[in-house]
Formats: C-alpha cells, structure tokens, sequence
C-alpha cells in the first residue's frame, strides 16, 4: 500500500510559468508533500479547500491524504476520526462534481478502509456499495487506468477470499499499465496515481 | 471582489505587499499544547501548523477584518473573527469535540445493535446468525440480559415484566401486533423478517420521553435507508419458500417479497406432541418504497400477513383432549419522513395503521376478534451546537378493539372498547464535556378512555471514569394501559406505572466490551380481578404491586481469539407481584432467577463456513401444586437449550444454512397442568407441560441473483 503513496508522489508534477493563486497554491502542497511533510500538504490543501469552493482537487487530496494515513493507524479512534475526516472532504469534492470517476474511485477506497478495520460491522453494510462504484466508474470511465486496475484489485480480493481463481484478473493491470501509458490527465493537478501498484501487482501475478 | 483580489495577487509578486505575523500557542481544556493544528485565515492560503509546543507564526497579507480557524481532529473547530492585527501572541484554547468516538454516551438501559452507534452490543449480521434465534430477531435479543426465558411463549420478557410490558417500534412508529398469535405451548415468532432492519436498539428501561405505553422495555427496529442494488432473492426452506425482488432508481426504490410457510412436511417426518388436523400454514407478503428527497427521506412499508392452523393438544381435564383452531389476517402499514428542515432544524412524521383479526375456535367456543389501531407521530429537533440538542413531538394512539363470543352456552355477544391516548413530549441532550453528558425529558399523556392524565419525567446521565469505562445512571416513570384482554371486559380502570432505577458500568476495549447493570423497578396500579378467569362478572381495580431487582452482566470478545466471536449473558432477578388473579403476592411463572446465554461464533476460512453454537440455561419457574398450600408454591427444574447452525458458502451467490436446536435432547418442562378435581385418594394429578417436539430442524437454501452478478449472500452472513 505504501507503494501507493510513492507512486503517486513520483507521478506529481506542475509547472512554474504562468500560475495563479490556486495553482500556486496547489504546487506548494504537492511540494510539501513530495518532500515527506503529508502533514503540512494536507492542512494546506484544506486552506485551499476552503477558500476556493468551486475546485474539487483540494478536497480531494484532503480525503486521500486521510485514507492514507488510516492505512498505518493502530489507534481505533484516531483511525474513526481520519477515515470521517476523508468522507466529509469527498463529500465536499463530490457536491461539485457529482459523476467523476476518480471520486468513485476514492468513495471506494474509503470504503475499503473501513472493511478493512472491521469487516463483521462494515463488510455487509460497504461490500456491495463498493463494487456498485467500481462499476459505475467503469461505466463512465472505462479507459481510466485508476478505475480499472482498483476495481481488478477489488474484484480479486473478492476472488480470493471465495477461493477462486485470481489470474484472470492479472489482463486488466496489463491493460492498466497500457492505459497509464497514454493517460493525460487534466490538468498537472488532477489524479495521476496508482502506476506503481498496478505494476507491483502485475508482477505479482507472474 | 474575490476573482478581482485574484487576479491582482497573481499580477503582482507577493513581497510587495506588507505582511503582518499572526502568532500563538493552541492548548487543549487542561492546557496541554496540541501539536499539528491547523491555523489559518478563512479564505487565504496563509496559514501554519503548529509545534510540539503548540506553537504556531506566520505571514499573511489580508487586511482589514478576518476569520482566523484553527482546526485538529477530534477537537471542534475554533473560530474567530476580528481585525487582522488582533492576531497575534494569541492563546487560543481548542475544546474537545463531544461527537468524537471516544466520548461519553448514554448507555443505562440501552443495548444498540447496528454501526450506527458508538458501541454496539450486537452487529447487524448477529440476528441471522445466533444458533438459537432461527432467523427470528427476537429470538436473537432474548441472548441478551435482561430477558427471561419463557420458551412456549416466544415473546420478549424483560426483568420481571410480562410480555406485554414491552413495546416494538418499526422506524420510531409503534407495532401493535409484532408476533404471529398462537396457542398455549406453541412458541410465537417476530412477524418481520430480520432483512428488514440495519440497525436495532433495545432498551430494557429508563428509556427516552419519546416512548410511552410500555412498562418495562422498548424495541426499536429501523429499517433499511438504501438498498444496495437490483437483485432477486430466492430461498428454499424445509419449512416453506420465499421469493423477493428489489428495484433501485436514482431516488427511490422499491423492494417486494413474498413467502410461505407449512410446517406439515415437517411435522409428516418428525411428529411433536400434538395432534395436528392442519399444521399451521401461512403466506405473508410486504413492500418497502423509498423516496429520497434533498434532504430528506420517505419510506413507505406495508406487510401482509395471512395463516393458520388447526390443532388437538394434551388437556388433564378433557381425556379427548382440547381442540383449537386458529386463523389470522394481519395487515400493517407504516409511512415515514425524516429530514432536515435547515442545517438545524430536523423534522420526523409517522403514521402506522394494523388491521389484525383472529378467528378461534376453542373446543365449542367461537371467537372472532379484530383491532383496528392507528399511531400518528410528529416530531421537531432543534440542534443548538453539538452540545445541546432539543427536541419535542406529539403523537396519537388509538385503538379500537372488538370481539364476537359464540357458545353453545350462550348467544352470540360482542363488546369491545376504542383506547385513544394522546401524547406530548419535550426532551433535551446535554454534553458538558467529552466525560459527562445528560438526557432529561418529560411526558405527558391523556387516555380518553379513563379521562386520564399522566405525567412522567425520564432523566438519565453518563459519566467517563476512564478512557474505556463510564457509570451511567437512569431514572423514569412509565404508564402503559391495562391490555386488550381486560379492557374489552372493562374499561373503568387507570393506567399501571412503574418507575426505573438503573445503575450501569461499561468497560469497552477494542473488540471487548463488559457491561453490568443494577436496577430496581417499582410497578403500581396494576390491574387485579377477583375471579380465575377474566370475564364481565370480575371485579376490577387498580389494587396490583410488584417489585422487580436484579444485576444483569453482558460480556462479549471478538479479538482475543482469531474467527471467534462471542458473547455471555447472565441476568439475576429478584420479583414479586400482586396482579391479575394472584390471591397474594408471589414471583411469577416468567420469572427466572438466573438466566444465562452462551453465544460463539467460529468462522472455518477453509470451509468458507461459520459454525455458530449457543447455549442457554435456565433456573427453575413457578407453579401451584394444588396438593399443597398456598400460590405458586414450587419451582420447576432448570431449563437447558444447546443449538447448533452452520452456514456455508457455495458460491458467493449461494447460501447454505442448517440449525438443530436442543442438539443434546434436554427434557425441559415449561410447568404442571393439575386436574381441576381430585383423585379418589384427595389428590390432584398432574401433567407436565413439554414443548411440542423437544427438537428442531431447519435447512434452508437462498440465492441472490443480481444484474451485476456482485451481490452476494455474504451479506447474510
């Protein structure tokens, strides 16, 4: 998982010309957050979060930053509080873009986490609203390496855990890895993660 | 003015502008820094986090009147508004946020079910997976202390309180028939399936002023906001099928399921001790609709039920033996709206109607009855700040009841009563701090049948000894009308009362939680008539006492031992009563001393099965031995029930369950029948009353077919 973070840190990057305040903004963060110093870059995404209320990529990071960080929590209340902090930061992303992909996909991994920590009070009641979100985006973004790879990884957990046969899934992190090839995301602050795991699992798969 | 101040912060280079230092030091309420808040100007970029000192500086170039947040997880976000140059050697002191986890809640009387609440005592998935409850959530709550184990009847009794002194409310709306009438010896069960509900809470006293008309206990079922998908349910029971479909648009869904039931296979292969003409058989169907609105939700549910059964049980008294029949038709229908008004005002509005008729037929006798009953409730909560909620409502129960008698002996009678009772209620909750926080309320009630009023504080508090245990403290007055079975003989009577004392201690640790509770009850007015049976020629009054005192333990560990979950229930009770015919005081035949429930839960990765096994022991009940002198005069011997189920995973859409209830075959006796007339020697024989079959079986086979081919009968796990 942690493999997560370092991917996404790798695949960050902005330019220096022409930025306005926002984008400023978001580069210090990603900068801090580069540097190892997640604290800082998560608190100033929340400052961007909260005076710029039309941009969803602050709130955004706010919620992944915080579903991070739950990943390495031992502390059940802190853990509560980390994984509530990141759903009322997506619900925030998710009241300005209601139907984008990449907020399924976090929505998700939110979810995840919370089965993760409990799976006999979370597992019945988050199982099947993941897998709804996992194709729903898929519905909508079928070409996003994020929305195929996580939801082969999900969708392999599942596998597993029935005892099932896992390696069909190994074609969609190839087909992942094809898709981060070409991938462009919007904007030098837009999601642009998960390269590394996907790889990571590929090869587990060999 | 925002993009403007943009665009000319981006034009010009941010050294030009004179800066000012904002500074402080955050502290928590003991005045301990807090290190990682975040401080900063609403609005800006410019801000810091404070140090291990909980220090903080830094540089910002607003001007004039600003916000200054601070903000740290687990504490309420700190706010304040005033000129930019008042911003500096500040001491701002964060308070710890009540809503946290780890703060304190009322929890005296209270078992939560469901992850809705802090800590729960039950999960979801324990309803259907309690070896003993077979599928029933009331046979699931009856694990927990506080309950007394009455088996031939089925109902809840709860700390020294007959059935009917508990109350079930579906979606915060009152349930006027939640079981399936039955006969003596015939255990009941709860009408609603267990699929239903996410989340249920039990009280077992000293509950809210927004419940009234239940002496002892409140069981509150909520039922699903959201289903999960489109799918089709498929079960196949030894005992019957079911089959039920859900359809989910963007706002709303809708689900519809059917089922039926015969146990006369079952009964073919494995005969009890009864004479079955007609085992019973029923068909039941319900649909739920909901409707998302902005900011609010409507759910509409409506059950039908219809079933019967025709039998010839054991009787000392009649050789040939006493033949009864049985048929019921039950309709319910319960509507809802629960949303918010503004950020603060939330607003709640219900309506339940049942329409229930029974038609006996016991020896000679015919007997048809039919209750008409409606509950209207409306509801405003007012949140202040997350230390102080309010909220008041109104609500309205009526009751119109109605019974035909038909005897050889006598001609057709009818007589019947309409109980309408109106209520208010205002409530407060109070959180002074994350270690102590109070619920105080009062309700005020007028029954138009007694042109009665009565009113009946509720109080209760909590306070935090550590960072794992609290004392809880609860206290109430309880009014509840006389039931049906004495008010359609009659009606000038008053409302009993009781009142709750309840002293709780609760250790929760991760995966473990102990609960113990003390509590004394104090019931009055309790209706008492002069004959052996009630009829129109007893004499009634309000004349009736009891008492009930008792500890109830509850423990439960999910962590110590890797796929083992269980819990232990142990309940003591001490109770008297002067009530109904009872020429004295005496404990009643539904109170045992000691009660204890043993509940595991193993899950086999390998076998892709849970192994549940729960085991229930009993102390000895009351009866009269007429040979002897006075009332309720001996005990019965102890009750012992070992159940088994296994639930196994075919696919992840195919389930397959089986349960045996009393696997070692125990001879439990419920109590003695005794001849009405002695024998030639002057003594009266007896006749122990068994359960119908000492066994069952149960297998049962569900499918979830689903569009998307991911739902899976995990959930029923």
């Amino acid at each position: 998982m942690k493999s997560l973070v370092i991917a996404l840190i790798c695949c960050l990057g902005f330019t220096s010309q022409g930025q306005n305040n926002f984008e400023k903004g978001m580069a210090k963060a990603f900068n801090l957050w580069q540097s190892g110093n997640m604290g800082a870059a998560e608190q100033l995404f929340e400052r961007i979060a909260d005076a710029e209320t039309e941009e969803w990529l602050p709130s955004y990071y706010v919620a992944q930053i915080n579903s991070i960080k739950s990943w390495a929590e031992k502390d059940a209340q802190t853990l509560n509080a980390q994984l509530n902090k990141a759903q009322n930061y997506l619900d925030l992303a998710k009241a300005i873009e209601p139907n984008n992909p990449e907020i399924f996909v976090m929505q998700a991994h939110i979810y995840t986490n919370w089965v993760v920590f409990d799976g006999a009070t979370y597992g019945m009641k988050y199982s099947t609203k993941i897998n709804d979100l996992y194709n729903s985006a898929y519905k909508l973004a079928p070409n996003n390496p994020r929305v195929v790879y996580n939801k082969a990884e999900w969708d392999m957990g599942t596998a597993k855990f029935f005892g099932k046969d896992t390696k069909p899934f190994c074609k969609d992190f190839a087909k992942a890895i094809e898709l981060f090839a070409t991938f462009k995301p919007a904007s030098d602050f837009h999601p642009n993660w998960g390269k590394e795991r996907a790889l990571q699992v590929l090869a587990d798969c060999k | 003015m925002k993009t403007l101040c943009i665009i000319i912060l981006t034009l010009i280079p941010f050294s030009t502008f004179s800066q000012i230092e904002i500074t402080g030091v955050v502290l928590d309420s003991k005045n301990h820094p807090v290190e990682g808040a975040n401080i900063y100007i609403e609005g800006s970029y410019d801000g810091a986090t404070s140090t291990e000192t909980g220090a903080f500086k830094f540089q910002t170039s607003e001007t004039g009147i600003q916000t200054l947040i601070v903000s740290f997880l687990s504490f309420e976000t700190y706010q304040q508004t005033a000129d930019i140059t008042a911003f500096s050697n500040m001491t701002i002191k964060l308070r710890e946020n009540v809503n946290a986890l780890d703060a304190v809640v009322i929890s005296a009387g209270t078992f939560e079910a469901g992850d809705a609440s802090k800590i729960s005592v039950l999960k979801p998935l324990d309803v259907v997976t309690t070896a003993s409850a077979l599928g029933d959530y009331v046979g699931a709550i009856q694990t927990l202390p506080g309950t007394t184990t009455v088996a031939e009847d089925g109902r809840l009794f709860v700390r020294g309180g007959d059935a009917g002194e508990t109350q079930i409310f579906i979606d915060g709306i009152r349930v006027f028939t939640p079981y399936t009438p039955t006969t003596n010896n015939i255990p009941t069960r709860g009408r609603y399936s267990p699929f239903l509900f996410d989340g249920i809470s039990f009280s077992t006293g000293g509950y809210s002023a927004e419940f009234g008309q239940a002496l002892s206990s409140v069981l509150l079922l909520n039922t699903i906001n959201e289903p999960d998908q489109n799918k089709t349910d498929i079960g196949i029971m030894s005992v019957g099928g079911s089959l039920g479909h859900t359809k989910k648009w963007e706002k709303r869904s809708l689900s519809v399921n059917g089922s039926y039931i015969n146990l006369a296979p079952y009964v073919a292969l494995f005969p009890d001790r009864n004479d079955w003409e007609r085992p019973f058989n029923g068909g039941s169907g319900e649909a739920v609709f909901r409707q998302k609105f902005n900011s609010g939700l409507l759910k509409l549910y409506t059950a039908f039920e219809s079933g019967g059964f025709a039998v010839t049980q054991e009787d000392i008294n009649v050789p040939e033996g006493v033949y009864f029949k049985l048929k019921n038709n039950n309709l319910y229908f319960n509507g809802s709206y629960r949303g918010m008004l503004t950020d603060n005002w939330s607003i709640f509005g219900g309506l339940s109607y049942t329409h229930a008729k029974n038609k006996f037929k016991r020896l000679s006798d015919n007997i048809i009855d039919a209750e008409n009953a409606i509950h209207a409730k409306f509801k405003l909560k007012r949140r202040f700040n997350n230390r102080l909620k309010v909220q008041a409502g109104a609500e309205y129960f009526s009751t119109d009841f109605n019974e035909q008698f038909e005897s050889f002996m006598s001609e057709r009678l009818s007589y019947g009563f309409k109980n309408n009772i109106s209520a208010v209620f205002t409530e407060a909750d109070v959180v002074f701090s994350k270690k102590f926080a109070l619920k105080g309320g009062v309700r005020f009630e007028y029954s138009e049948l007694f042109k009665q009023s009565t009113v009946s504080p509720r109080l209760s508090l909590a306070y935090k000894t550590s960072n794992n245990s609290q004392v809880s403290l609860a206290y109430g007055h309880f009014y509840q009308n006389p039931d049906n079975n004495i008010l359609k003989f009659n009606q000038d009577l008053n409302a009993q009362k009781t009142t709750h004392y309840i002293l709780n201690y609760q250790l929760n640790r991760d995966g473990q939680i102990f609960r113990a509770e003390a509590f004394y009850k104090d019931y009055k007015s309790l209706v008492k008539y002069d004959t052996e049976f009630a009829d129109f020629t007893s004499n009634y009054n309000n004349q009736g006492f009891a008492y009930a005192q008792g500890i109830d333990l509850f423990w439960r560990d999910n962590s110590s031992v890797k796929n083992i979950d269980y819990w232990i229930s142990y309940s003591f009770l001490d109770s008297e009563r002067n009530y109904l015919n009872y020429p004295e005081a005496a404990t009643p035949n539904f109170a045992n001393t000691h009660n204890l429930s043993i509940v595991g839960k193993y899950w086999i990765e390998k076998w892709k099965s849970q192994v549940g096994v729960s085991y229930n022991f009993a102390s000895g009940r009351t009866y009269t031995d007429p040979n002897r002198d006075g009332f309720l005069n001996l005990k019965t011997k102890s009750f012992n029930n070992l159940s088994l189920n296994w639930a196994y995973l075919v696919t992840p859409q195919k389930i397959l369950y089986l349960s045996v209830n009393n696997v070692l075959g125990f001879n439990n006796i419920n109590g003695y029948q005794y001849a009405n007339i002695p024998d030639a020697n002057g003594n009266f024989t007896s006749r122990a009353l068994k359960p119908a079959a000492d066994q069952f079986f149960f297998i049962g086979f569900f499918w979830t077919i689903s569009e998307k081919g991911t739902d899976n009968q995990l959930n029923n796990l």
